[in-house]
């Protein structure tokens, strides 16, 4: 395929590598974290670390794809979930705008981005809702590796300590 | 191997996503009402139409296809090699 005659290649550069995607990457990362993190501190402002609604919500998840575990979670759980969400999701926030630990940060918004969509059940347009597209926002933060572009992992992975241990580029990135 | 691996998750991932997506949503629409995956219900509560296909087996078959592409990236993460002094210096490492 010859890539000179594509039109949007005149204008704007889309490679992977090309500055418009980088830009774009960086940016969708920033308000992804700003969500999470903005979710999460109001949390932490109104309820400190006893969010006593999180095990509540867990418990209320009954007949999910997910079975009993997060039912189980909510009894059992409650004394890690009711500070760990405010926590995380401040933590996976602060994560996402620094650009840190980003690909270990976009794991935790998985998880909790798929128990709001299967939890919240939110499914009256189908499957494909509101919840769901956060989820994919994260999973494209992990899979592009959204860290490099403008954010510290960028700094990070050109460590020497990094470079000696290239498996700590898949908790970055 | 490994690419070999990787085609299978990609694809076993992918494949089990859109499956639950796009394939059942195609037999929720061609069944009729409620089109989408929760009950419709009248203005006095009452469901109307159920969905045709449990949604629980369509969000699990998407929660599948997310877990083999994680356990892709777990099996990545602990099979990458680490660096050689060599390679660091050289600065070849790859993603």
């Amino acid at each position: 395929m010859n890539y000179q005659n594509t039109p949007l290649t005149d204008t704007v550069d889309v490679a992977l590598d090309g500055p418009w995607t980088q830009y774009w990457l960086a940016f969708l990362r920033l308000v992804t974290g700003w969500w999470f993190f903005h979710a999460g501190v109001t949390k932490l402002i109104e309820d400190g670390l006893a969010f006593t609604y999180g095990p509540m919500y867990m418990k209320g998840m009954t007949g999910t794809a997910l079975g009993p575990i997060p039912v189980w979670m909510g009894e059992n759980l409650a004394w890690l979930i009711a500070p760990g969400v405010p926590l995380f999701e401040t933590l996976i926030g602060l994560a996402l705008i620094a650009g840190a630990l980003t690909r270990l940060a976009a794991v935790g918004g998985v998880i909790f981005m798929t128990l709001f969509w299967l939890g919240n059940a939110d499914f009256g347009n189908g499957l494909v809702n509101g919840d769901f597209m956060g989820l994919l926002l994260f999973v494209t933060v992990l899979v592009v590796g959204a860290g490099r572009y403008y954010g510290l992992d960028g700094v990070l992975e050109n460590t020497a300590f990094v470079k000696r241990h290239p498996k700590l580029r898949y908790l970055m990135g | 191997m490994t690419d070999t691996i990787q085609k299978a998750a990609m694809a076993l991932g992918g494949g089990l996503m859109a499956l639950g997506i796009v394939g059942l949503g195609i037999v929720e629409m061609l069944a009729g009402k409620p089109y989408g995956a929760a009950p419709l219900t009248n203005e006095a509560g009452a469901v109307v139409a159920t969905p045709a296909v449990d949604p629980v087996l369509r969000t699990g078959l998407v929660l599948a296809g997310l877990a083999v592409l994680g356990l892709y990236g777990v099996y990545a993460a602990v099979t990458a090699e680490e660096a050689t002094d060599e390679a660091v210096e050289a600065g070849t490492i790859a993603d």
